[in-house]
């Protein structure tokens, strides 16, 4: 059975090497995966805090939208919006009082009861793949490729929703070492991006930013992964802000995790949607020779 | 409601007909156009030649021409305001050019007026866009495909819709300007449908030799009222818009040129003189007068006050005296009568049909024909479907178009009708619709050029309120491309004329001083008020009740 | 086909406008029912046809919390319902240089910032009167997907009610409007036919023609309209007609 697929605003405009490049790995790998016919924002701009019911309603439509087309399981791509989805189901599921007002207020939908199951893809991989199997489907291990897997904060906190425990997160890493590729340790993994501060607080946000660049550049990271548009506008499209503001902080590539997916799988150039990352990404493809046209 | 039983019943008789008749159609076997001969005979049963609906003008520049006594009753009256009262040493407002009428050819004339550098003032009875422009469903004609159409088959078209008395010169310009006003459009982002390779789709209409409908699916004036409307506002800075001000009289000068025109706030009753160095007179059509008793389509503002305003002040009139009936208005569901079913429906495919299930005229003849055709089969011949409401139509067979064109077609091509009728329990791409003929266009009005220019300095005329395009009888498309080509015409007419620094010169209503004095010598229409602004459907009962309240006329 | 004497013989029912009861004939649409009621329309009436938008009308019905809405001109009246017309809302439109503008949804964004206020209430969507999927439309929007915002909108008639409604205080409807315009004009295909005629009558490779036609007798015109060629009804797109005069 096709799985449900909700992609989030972001990954129709600027964030479509993170779409582009997840959904045709995902193929790739024999995954049917299906957009749902109908989605709104997922409500990541929005607080989730839990008596603001009002903000509940986009994810949680979705939510009901995901269940109507008839599917059990639904998967994301994006951090932000796993994070909200997520946390709006576990409230559906679990909050009898605020899942009635929810269902009752939106009187015109199905009732909803947290039925669907909400997956991040790097989840989804790891239980319907495994590690073993993916690693076996590379056909260009990233051999020598030092990255430095960038989790941020939504697929980690808060803990209810955490892809993994948050205690010690490994499943980047090990994703990424299936890949062929070298994950490297550092201290600001989890940190935060300090994510739209960058729009209130900039001065705040590009120090946080430049904080977990030194740290990965420390560990001799060639590049960052990680698997949301918010964190990939701070770290990526901000980082020469960053660097003209903060001392020590070197270039650094940044990727989607799911771009250096489809490179591993051997996937053509087209796939990866690199017009959307930096220059620096670009280049340094083309210095480990990573890169096919397709035929 | 739904179909009654009766209804379904002779339902079943036009299914009974309908494969052989699709089969016929798919078989390029027409029922045969009626040739000129006897586009003549059947004329006689169209409202318009039948003499005792007219009488002669009494008074005016067109004095001794029958028009329909509802529109005569209007040209023989008296003005609103009393010319000796208004001061007109003072004005309230002041523009370079004063557009008159928020419909479609009002906003492009604003717009053309505004890119010659004029200030413009907008002033319109309702809200701008409150027009038959909006309401418009079927399409645009234009000849746009060079590889089998050209504006030389557009103008034989015309006329001969037009039974060739049309005024040529505005012939040329309306199919020589129609490519460039979908240009146009298309440029301000009108969304007309298009085919796969990005051709704009076109369908045939009832008297094109060349299928050159371009249409926007079933709201074709709608898209087009609606981004002319959003690029007036983006302008906003060069034009203003006054809603819910009709202009009730036309101001002149010394020098006898066009200076502006008095307008009445309709909410607070108040009035306004607004001078200006052009006007440009675009008020549309006048179905609400409902001649002879019949229903109309048009919009609720359709009261046919600029060709009052304009013949008072010296403009003759032409071609008023033949009214299009649209062939095919809702007969069944009550409260839907008189509503307007496009002729695209016919375009696509669907045949008229008798009570007997059969076709009774070809379904691609100009509209006068088709309406004659109508009536004659529900009078003299007795072929017509009774209604619950003890009238009669025919029906409109749209279930042929699924059958022709695939299933699905009417739901996609015709969504808007699709619902109505569905609120009505009633499924027109299985089900045929009751239809009759419903007043739908004003073919004549205000003579003018094709400058736009009338026989007043600094007046200039377009749209549906002008007449001489479609000479007697108006093809369908023909009308939203008119109002766009002389819409453009008329707005940059009145803005060079703007530029030309006319003559400025006193206020003067001499002019509705000396109408009156004419009304008086012959006797008429004293009693009267016009223009009528807005119809009046008010019950008898409850105005006999309204004790306090003054009527004039029809004007409360 | 005289004038609607409508229903005289109709069965009356009480309604309630703005809360107060008239009796009106039962086969009536709301608009009418008013007029029959005494009332004379100013605003809240324009087409009459269910397309200007100008006749928005809330109802509810006893014993029901929900509300409903109608177009005034194409709703028949129902017993007890309790309405008014919301002719008018104020709701702000951003003005723009169609010319210059980019058909990106940012640019949209950019105009409209409480865009991003939509929170799926799905209030608008539940007002519309035509049926209209409002609030996904502002979700295209907010993705830039222009174009399905174009198609999820096209029959929008302005009528306000969506944003009358609205909790994150958008003006949907010039929302649309601006995305349909945006499409129509920079995201829609070419239409290089037009282009095309355009330019062959600015050349003046007609002209020649149109002159005879406007210096014909009506005889001769006759003539040719007779004989001139028709495109079947069935004809293909790209159908050749046989003669290539006028052409
Ligand atoms: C239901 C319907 C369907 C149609 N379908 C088609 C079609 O498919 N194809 C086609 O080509 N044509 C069609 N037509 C005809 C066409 O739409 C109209 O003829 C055309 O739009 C008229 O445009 P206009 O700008 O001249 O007048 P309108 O669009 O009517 O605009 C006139 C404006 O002037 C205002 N006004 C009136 N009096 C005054 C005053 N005293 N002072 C100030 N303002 C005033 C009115 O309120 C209105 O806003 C249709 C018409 C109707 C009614
Ligand atoms: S009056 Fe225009 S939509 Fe009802």
């Amino acid at each position: 059975m096709k799985i449900g697929y909700y992609p989030g605003c972001t990954l129709k405009s600027r964030a479509k090497n993170l779409e582009d490049s997840a959904l045709a790995s995902l193929a790739a790998l024999g995954f049917e995966v299906e957009e749902l016919p109908r989605w709104n924002c997922c409500g990541a701009v929005f607080s989730l805090a839990n008596d603001d019911l009002i903000h509940h309603l986009a994810p949680v439509r979705d939510l009901i939208r995901a269940k109507d087309a008839g599917h059990e399981r639904l998967i994301t791509l994006c951090s932000m919006c796993y994070n909200t989805l997520a946390r709006a189901n576990l409230l559906m599921k679990h909050d009898e009082e605020k899942r009635k007002t929810l269902n009752l207020f939106m009187e015109e939908e199905s009732d909803y009861f947290g039925e669907v199951e909400v997956l991040h893809v790097l989840d989804f991989l790891r239980r319907e793949l495994g590690w073993e199997k993916l690693r076996a489907a590379v056909k260009r291990p990233l051999e020598g490729l030092r990255v430095a897997p960038y989790y941020g904060c939504t697929l980690l906190r808060p803990r209810e929703v955490a892809i993994e425990s948050p205690d010690l997160p490994v499943m980047f890493a090990d994703f990424l070492r299936a890949l062929g590729a070298t994950p490297v340790e550092f201290p600001e993994a989890t940190a935060c991006c300090s994510s739209y501060q960058i729009i209130a607080n900039e001065s705040a946000a590009l120090e946080a930013s430049a904080k977990i660049l030194r740290a990965a550049t420390a560990s001799s990271a060639d590049a960052l992964a990680m698997s949301c548009p918010v964190c990939e506008y701070n770290l990526g499209r901000r980082q020469g802000d960053v660097r003209s503001k903060h001392e020590g902080v070197g270039e650094l590539p940044t990727f989607y995790f799911t771009q250096l997916l489809a490179i591993a799988l051997g996937l053509p150039q087209e796939t990866l949607g690199l017009k959307w990352n930096e220059a620096s990404s670009l280049e340094l493809l083309k210095k480990k020779s990573y890169l096919t046209v397709s035929a | 409601m739904p179909y009654p039983e009766e209804l379904k019943k002779l339902i079943k008789i036009v299914e009974g007909t309908r494969a052989e008749r699709v089969a016929r159609k798919k078989a390029g076997e027409e029922v045969p156009f009626l040739s000129l001969e006897q586009r003549k005979e059947r004329l006689k049963h169209h409202p318009d030649f039948q003499e005792e609906g007219r009488r002669p003008l009494k008074v005016g520049a067109s004095k001794g021409y029958a028009i329909a006594h509802e529109f005569a009753d209007l040209l023989e009256a008296r003005s609103r305001i009393d010319p000796n009262k208004v001061d007109l040493s003072r004005w309230d407002l002041e523009t370079d050019v004063l557009v008159i009428g928020g419909g479609g050819a009002g906003s492009s004339a604003a717009l053309l007026a505004q890119e010659h550098g004029a200030k413009v003032l907008l002033a319109t009875k309702l809200r701008h866009g409150d027009a038959n422009t909006m309401m418009a469903e079927g399409g645009i004609q234009a000849a746009t495909k060079g590889d089998k159409d050209s504006p030389y088959y557009h103008y034989l078209d015309v006329m001969g819709g037009g039974h060739f008395t049309n005024v040529p010169e505005l012939v040329e310009r309306l199919v020589t300007d129609a490519p460039d006003v979908i240009r146009w459009l298309k440029a301000l982002g009108c969304n007309f449908t298009q085919i796969e390779d990005g051709r704009l789709a076109t369908l045939h209409g009832g008297g094109t030799s060349r299928k050159r409908m371009h249409y926007a699916a079933d709201i074709t004036g709608a898209e087009i009222m609606r981004t002319l409307r959003d690029e007036v506002r983006n302008r906003r800075a060069d034009i203003t818009v006054l809603e819910f001000s009709p202009a009730v009289e036309l101001l002149l000068n010394e020098h006898g040129a066009c200076a502006g025109a008095v307008l009445y706030n309709l909410e607070t009753e108040t009035y306004q003189l607004c001078k200006a160095k052009a006007v440009v007179m675009a008020t549309g059509g006048s179905g609400r007068l409902h001649v002879r008793g019949f229903m109309t389509t048009n919009h609720y503002g359709a009261t046919g006050d600029g060709v009052i305003l304009g013949y008072r002040a010296g403009v003759p009139v032409s071609f008023l005296h033949t009214v299009q009936y649209h062939p095919t208005g809702v007969a069944f569901q009550e409260q839907a009568e008189g509503i307007l079913i496009t002729e695209k429906f016919r375009g696509a495919g669907a045949n008229l049909v008798n009570v007997d299930g059969q076709q009774f005229v070809n379904e691609r003849e100009p509209r006068d024909i088709e309406a004659a055709s109508i009536i004659l089969e529900c009078t003299e011949k007795r072929k017509g479907v009774p209604t619950p409401s003890g009238k009669t139509g025919v029906w409109l067979d749209s279930p042929m178009i699924d059958m022709l064109e695939g299933e699905g077609t009417v739901k996609r091509e015709f969504p808007g009708k699709h619902i109505l009728f569905k609120r009505f329990e009633i499924d027109i791409a299985k089900e045929p619709m009751l239809i009759y003929p419903t007043l739908h266009y004003q073919n004549g009005g205000l003579e003018f050029k094709a400058s736009g220019e009338t026989k007043i300095p600094g007046f200039f005329v377009a749209g549906e309120v002008g007449g001489g395009i479609h000479g007697a009888n108006r093809l369908m498309g023909n009308s939203l491309l008119d109002i766009v080509v002389f819409g453009r015409v008329a707005g940059a007419s009145a803005g060079s004329f703007v530029k030309s620094k006319p003559r400025d010169g006193k206020l003067s209503l001499e002019h509705v001083s000396r109408y009156h004095a004419e009304l008086e010598a012959a006797g008429v229409g004293m009693d009267r008020v016009a223009p009528m602004v807005l119809p009046d459907y008010t019950p008898a009962d409850v105005k006999k009740k309204q004790w306090t309240a003054h009527y004039e006329g029809t004007l409360r | 086909m005289s004038q609607a004497p409508e229903s005289l013989t109709a069965k009356l029912i009480p309604i309630y406008i703005m809360g107060k009861r008239y009796e009106v004939p039962e086969t009536l649409t709301i608009m009418k029912a008013i007029e029959h009621a005494g009332y004379k329309f100013i605003r809240g009436c324009g087409c009459r046809g269910g397309i200007c938008g100008a006749c928005g009308t809330v109802y509810r019905r006893p014993g029901d919390y929900r509300i409903h809405v109608g177009l005034a001109c194409q709703t028949v009246v129902e017993p007890e319902m309790v309405l008014t017309q919301i002719p008018f809302y104020p709701a702000n439109r951003a003005s723009y240089d169609y010319a210059t503008m980019e058909a990106v949804g940012a640019a949209v964004g950019a105009l409209y910032p409480e865009l991003f206020r939509c929170v799926a209430c799905n209030a608008c969507t539940k007002v519309c009167p035509m049926d209209v999927e409002v609030m996904d439309y502002i979700a295209a929007v907010k993705r830039g997907d222009l174009a399905e915002a174009m198609r999820l909108s096209f029959d929008c008639i302005q009528c306000g009610l969506c944003a009358s409604r609205c909790m994150g205080e958008l003006p949907q409807y010039h929302i649309a409007q601006l995305v349909r315009r945006l499409y129509g004009g920079k995201l829609a295909p070419a239409t290089d036919h037009v282009d095309a005629m355009v330019k062959k009558i600015a050349d003046g490779y007609y002209q020649q023609k149109i002159d005879e036609l406007k210096k014909m007798s009506v005889d001769e015109l006759k003539k040719l309209y007779t004989a001139r060629e028709q495109e079947p009804h069935q004809a293909p797109e790209l159908w050749k007609a046989k003669s290539a005069e006028g052409l």
